[in-house]
């Protein structure tokens, strides 16, 4: 396993306070409330494309607290030819959360549910991208989380999609990102951190899950689908149908972020 | 994963036997192939299990070793899972080219087996807080012909299974200290209670044209052999329990479903793997009352 050798380190058998919080602190508030949220709202997105100026094309995404940061470079030369690289190109994901962004200091080295999520991140991406059109060559999606409050995955892919758009690569369509956490009877869309994780006994309750849903809403196509946990019969379908609802409530946003990128890049001739 | 080299030709015929329901070896599209099982193949480990499905060839060890538990959940062992696949199944496989295969199937294997309501991970612990069994499973790829995920989470379930973990007791002496004592019994062990472990299913999605009007259709096979996967759009893994329910999906491969029949493979993937988990019970059952007078096979067969 790599080990970080540039940084000193605590001693071995230091542990994190956060281990130490008492638990109330650490179990989520619930939804009920005034002015809270609804189990089934997403949060309120905010999100702008083309603010990194040495990439071809960037977005940045805000949801509650969770903040990402997504760069495309490409279509570039390729470095290794084999030969389904002839007839279309390749897409290249890379997904890395910040030391700073979850509540435990994480280390700079890829770790493997780092890995997990690069890889996740492509298979959603692929279909939405005409590779065909770009042989020979790739694309190379970066994407950073600066602050991890819950939902990284399916709100990265909505990020991605918007960076592609601003660079330019051509799509067939763009790909959304939703993503639930069915606790019990509640079923809570765009949760966010403390929701994710749960109470500290969840683990043993019943029906507790985590869908992640990655959806292509012109075309009706998923795209990415990640489901654990043991839920009720069900619970799994009406999981996915409301990850879907949530992707299409989703879409005036991004599509307006998107235009407003597109009219400032090439202004409308005046009249 | 290794790949083949298929032609058009071949793929059309595959597909549209698919689309008959009638693959190219002559199965069902909800047809397992033969699969032999043995456990207890490699002595030197607490629990082993080997499959053979087809050509695929898994090979799993299970290895115990105490621990401390992980902070945040000091009652509780946990698994620690490792996929090598070795240079043995294809020369892909060389030196750091499997790397890259065996980290995505450990992360999956995390992800469908490292759940509370499957294994009781209570029982896994001796003393809270300070010692707790760690299992280690390895998982060795020694022949790669597709459905890898299906063979590997019958061989750790069987592994499992055959899994023998020496029986500890703590005892405190007179300073506070904590010593393990080891039972003199090398018969005296704790076997761990699999019956709610799941089996994966996985799923491979076709796209056909099912009428002469263009309108596409999806099938989706079980079991699917390498040159099948080489046709296909996508695949979905579920993960089922022997009860039916589902613990994990999963989508894999660069290809897009219709919502419609990721809903109609989860009911197929429970009813799949029931059918699965019910024969694969009885027999590790009754391999197991055989004791002494089984037959063992090894490698060779």
């Amino acid at each position: 396993m790599p080990v970080d050798t540039k940084r000193v380190r605590g001693p071995e058998e230091s542990q994190s306070p956060v281990l130490f919080l008492p638990p109330s602190t650490q179990s989520p508030a619930g939804r009920s409330g005034q002015g809270a949220r609804g189990n089934a709202d997403i949060r309120p997105v905010f999100t702008r494309c083309g603010l990194v100026s040495q990439a071809k094309g960037s977005s940045y995404l805000e949801a509650g607290n969770t903040k990402i940061i997504c760069s495309v470079y490409g279509p570039r030369e390729i470095e290794r030819k084999d030969e389904t690289d002839m007839k279309s190109g390749r897409l290249v994901c890379d997904f890395r959360l910040a030391p700073f962004s979850c509540r435990k200091r994480g280390a700079w080295i890829q770790g493997s549910e780092e890995r997990d999520l690069s890889l996740a991140l492509l298979e959603s991406m692929q279909p939405g991208v005409c590779l065909h059109r770009y042989p020979r060559s790739q694309i190379e999606v970066n994407v950073m989380v600066l602050e991890n409050d819950g939902s990284i995955l399916a709100h990265a892919v909505t990020c991605a999609s918007m960076a592609l758009a601003d660079a330019g690569i051509e799509m067939y369509d763009l790909v959304l990102g939703c993503s639930l956490r069915q606790d019990g009877d509640a079923c809570l869309v765009d949760p966010d951190v403390l929701e994710e994780k749960g109470s500290w006994q969840s683990g043993y309750e019943e029906n507790q899950g985590r869908v992640t849903l990655a959806l292509l809403p012109n075309l009706g196509q998923v795209s990415g689908l990640q489901a654990d946990g043991e839920m009720r019969e069900d619970a799994l379908p009406a999981a996915v149908r409301t990850c879907i609802d949530g992707c299409h409530k989703m879409y005036p946003v991004v599509q307006q972020a998107i235009l407003r990128a597109v009219k400032k890049k090439a202004p409308p001739p005046e009249k | 994963m290794a790949s083949v080299q298929i032609s058009e030709a071949e793929k059309v015929y595959i597909m549209h036997g698919v689309r008959d329901d009638l693959r190219v070896d002559g199965r069902g599209c909800e047809d397992y192939r033969h699969m032999e099982i043995e456990t207890d193949v490699v002595s030197n480990t607490d629990g082993s299990a080997k499959v053979r499905m087809g050509h695929t060839d898994v090979l799993v060890g299970i290895k115990a070793e105490l621990r401390r538990p992980r902070p945040n959940v000091p009652d509780e062992g946990y698994l620690e899972f490792f996929v090598d696949c070795s240079a043995n199944a294809t020369p892909e496989f060389e030196g750091r080219g499997g790397e890259e295969l065996g980290v995505e199937l450990s992360n999956t294997l995390y992800k469908v087996f490292n759940s509370h309501r499957s294994l009781d991970l209570r029982s896994l612990c001796v003393c809270p807080g300070e010692h707790c069994w760690v299992l280690y499973v390895d998982v060795l790829l020694l022949q790669c012909d597709g459905n890898l995920f299906d063979a590997m989470s019958i061989a750790i379930k069987a592994a499992l299974f055959n899994t023998r973990i020496p029986k500890v007791r703590v005892l405190e002496d007179e300073e506070g200290g904590k010593e393990i004592e080891l039972s003199d019994d090398p018969y005296d062990c704790l076997r761990l209670r699999v019956d709610n472990i799941p089996c994966i299913v996985t799923f491979c999605v076709f796209c056909l044209l099912v009428h002469v009007h263009q309108q596409v259709g999806h099938r989706h096979v079980v079991d699917a052999t390498l040159q099948e996967k080489a046709c296909s759009a996508a695949s979905l893994l579920v993960a089922v329990t022997p009860r039916g329910a589902v613990t994990c999906v999963r989508k894999l491969g660069a290809g897009s479903l219709d919502p419609d029949s990721i809903f109609e493979m989860t009911e197929t993937g429970k009813r799949v793997g029931k059918a699965l988990h019910a024969p694969l019970m009885e027999l590790l059952q009754k391999d197991e009352s055989l004791g002494k007078k089984r037959q063992k096979v090894g490698f060779l067969a």
